[in-house]
């Protein structure tokens, strides 16, 4: 990849957006330069399940004509998107990262890529990702692991995982992903990106492969807020397709971005946010409290009686709905699924109705605390998780005091939160670890209020330049 | 108190059965351990959620009807 092509991939979305509109640069410039930096990494990264080469050449050929004729469609004209594979494209075929639908081709557009598609946004292929979006390392036992370009030998955490590496990578501007129990947040943490989990029925989940249907959202991950902000105007909205999906005006979420965040309340609930981290996740985490305070925020200590059980309630409920979908599968052909996603299909099928019905009365509680909370602050942060990337393979993580703990109730300890809530949270990388490893903070808003969550991590990122950095080429 | 929860590979080909769920030898072996945990952690939960004071809280998934 030549040098003019690599100042094209370190373009924002905004930036290269408006370069777009005022024909500076041609999405046919862009999405060369995406092409050859995602051929350049994939191998490495394994970051894609398929690239569409000669497809979004033929789009951005055309998105090049509209514009020059003056039929701009707006900031998302001619941008190069990574789609996570679990989201439908008509015509594509849609894996769900699985061998099990390996050969799926939708009929329709998911309501999502639909609304992408009329912003002019351009696929540049589907990213890889943890089988059926059960799990959250991106190990992939069909399509391999994806890797974290911060340093290949490290998970990029899951289940986007192909879409945070590939996005840090600068293998496309921008990606979407998909969130039940961190799957958007938790890749945006250990890949240095901003991802967003909406509140639940802000975004259709229309012809997205399910995992819990309870907790599925759909969510954008980008460099910085702002783009993510963009991204998300296009995609949120009600559908009449998706039986979940609220109805609720869609705002301009970029609307509060320079607004600042003087006045604003920062929950913390300090028994549970700042305990059992990795030293520098602790101190990144306490740090940016800092910065927020510095900026004229208020930092409000506020206790949540019940928080601590959401982890069970959490894997109760993302277990046991994922093994109702695939019930069929799962006896028909389970040799086809991974071991670790086999074997939790097994477990959920064999908690109880009770343990379901008290895991959604759990939730209930929970988010009553929350609500009650919320009249005294605007939002909380805590760490997004407790640890920086691991190794990849591994399936036990050192958190604290050299003891091994399962991963996945380790790595849900903060997403889990938000997704039994139904409450909007959103990534935002602030700071980096001893080995240069990202470390993200997890901003949670009452529901409907992106809006606030943007404006604090614009604020967050106008301070400081976390989000500025890249991995080695 | 928390209840330890052992489950035996005997248990988990009887929860199998009764889920009408086909396990090839070696698959209960692996479900046993993980399972003990959830299961364990589940009941806590609801031994909590069945205390008074929260008798009056609905499951999540429950209808709120739109105004028409």
């Amino acid at each position: 990849m030549n040098r003019a092509q690599s100042e094209l991939t370190e373009l924002s979305l905004a930036q290269a957006g408006e370069l777009i509109a005022n024909r500076i640069l041609s999405p046919v410039e862009l999405v060369e330069a995406c092409l050859a930096r995602a051929e350049a990494v994939n191998p490495t990264i394994n970051a894609f399940i398929e690239i569409y080469h000669d497809q979004a050449r033929a789009v951005a050929r055309a998105a090049e004509t509209q514009i020059q004729a003056g039929h701009w469609l707006g900031p998302l004209h001619g941008i190069p998107l990574g789609l996570k594979d679990n989201i439908g494209l008509r015509g594509q075929i849609t894996t769900a990262g699985s061998k099990v639908m390996g050969d799926w081709v939708p009929s329709r557009d998911a309501t999502v890529a639909g609304h992408l598609r009329r912003h002019g946004a351009i696929f540049l292929g589907k990213t890889n990702m943890h089988e059926f979006a059960w799990g959250g390392t991106s190990d992939n036992p069909h399509f391999g692991p994806v890797r974290n370009p911060w340093d290949p030998e490290r998970f990029p955490a899951g289940s986007s995982g192909g879409s945070g590496a590939a996005v840090a990578a600068r293998a496309c501007t921008a990606a979407v992903g998909t969130d039940t129990g961190g799957s958007v947040r938790l890749p945006s943490a250990v890949n240095g990106i901003v991802g967003l989990r909406p509140t639940l029925g802000r975004v259709s989940n229309f012809g997205v492969v399910p995992l819990a249907w309870s907790m599925d959202t759909v969510g954008p991950m980008a460099r910085t807020v702002e783009d993510c902000a963009l991204l998300f105007n296009a995609m949120a909205g009600h559908d009449p397709n998706d039986g979940g999906s609220l109805l609720q005006v869609v705002p301009d979420y970029t609307g509060d971005l320079q607004r600042g965040v003087k006045g604003l309340r920062i929950g913390v609930v300090p028994r549970y946010f700042f305990h059992h981290l990795q030293p520098p996740v602790h101190d990144a985490v306490k740090a940016a409290l800092g910065t927020f305070e510095g900026l004229g925020a208020q930092v409000v200590e506020v206790d949540i009686e019940n928080i601590h059980g959401n982890i069970s309630a959490q894997l109760t409920i993302e277990s046991t709905e994922p093994s109702a979908y695939h019930q069929q599968w799962l006896r028909e052909r389970p040799q086809d699924y991974g071991e670790d996603v086999r074997t939790q299909l097994e477990m959920g099928e064999m908690l109880l109705a009770t343990h379901y019905i008290q895991a959604q009365r759990y939730r209930t509680l929970l988010r009553r605390e929350f609500m009650e909370a919320f009249k005294s602050v605007d939002v909380f942060i805590c760490p997004t998780l407790p640890f920086t990337a691991t190794r990849v393979g591994e399936m036990k993580v050192i958190i604290e005091n050299g003891e091994e703990e399962d991963m996945l109730s380790a790595i849900m300890q903060f997403t889990g939160v938000p997704s039994l809530t139904g409450l909007p949270s959103l990534n935002v990388p602030c700071s980096y670890d001893q080995d240069g490893l990202p470390v993200g903070m997890q901003i949670i808003g009452r529901p409907f209020d992106e809006t606030t969550l943007f404006r604090m991590g614009a604020a967050f990122q106008a301070a400081t330049d976390f989000h500025q950095r890249a991995p080695k080429p | 108190m928390t209840d330890q929860v052992a489950l035996s590979v005997a248990d988990i080909e009887v929860l199998a059965r009764l889920a009408a769920l086909p396990l090839p030898a070696g698959r209960p072996e692996a479900i046993r351990e993980p399972l003990s945990v959830w299961v364990q952690d589940a009941n806590e939960l609801s031994r909590k959620m069945s205390r008074p004071e929260y008798w009056h809280l609905v499951p999540a998934t429950v209808f709120q009807h739109p105004v028409v």
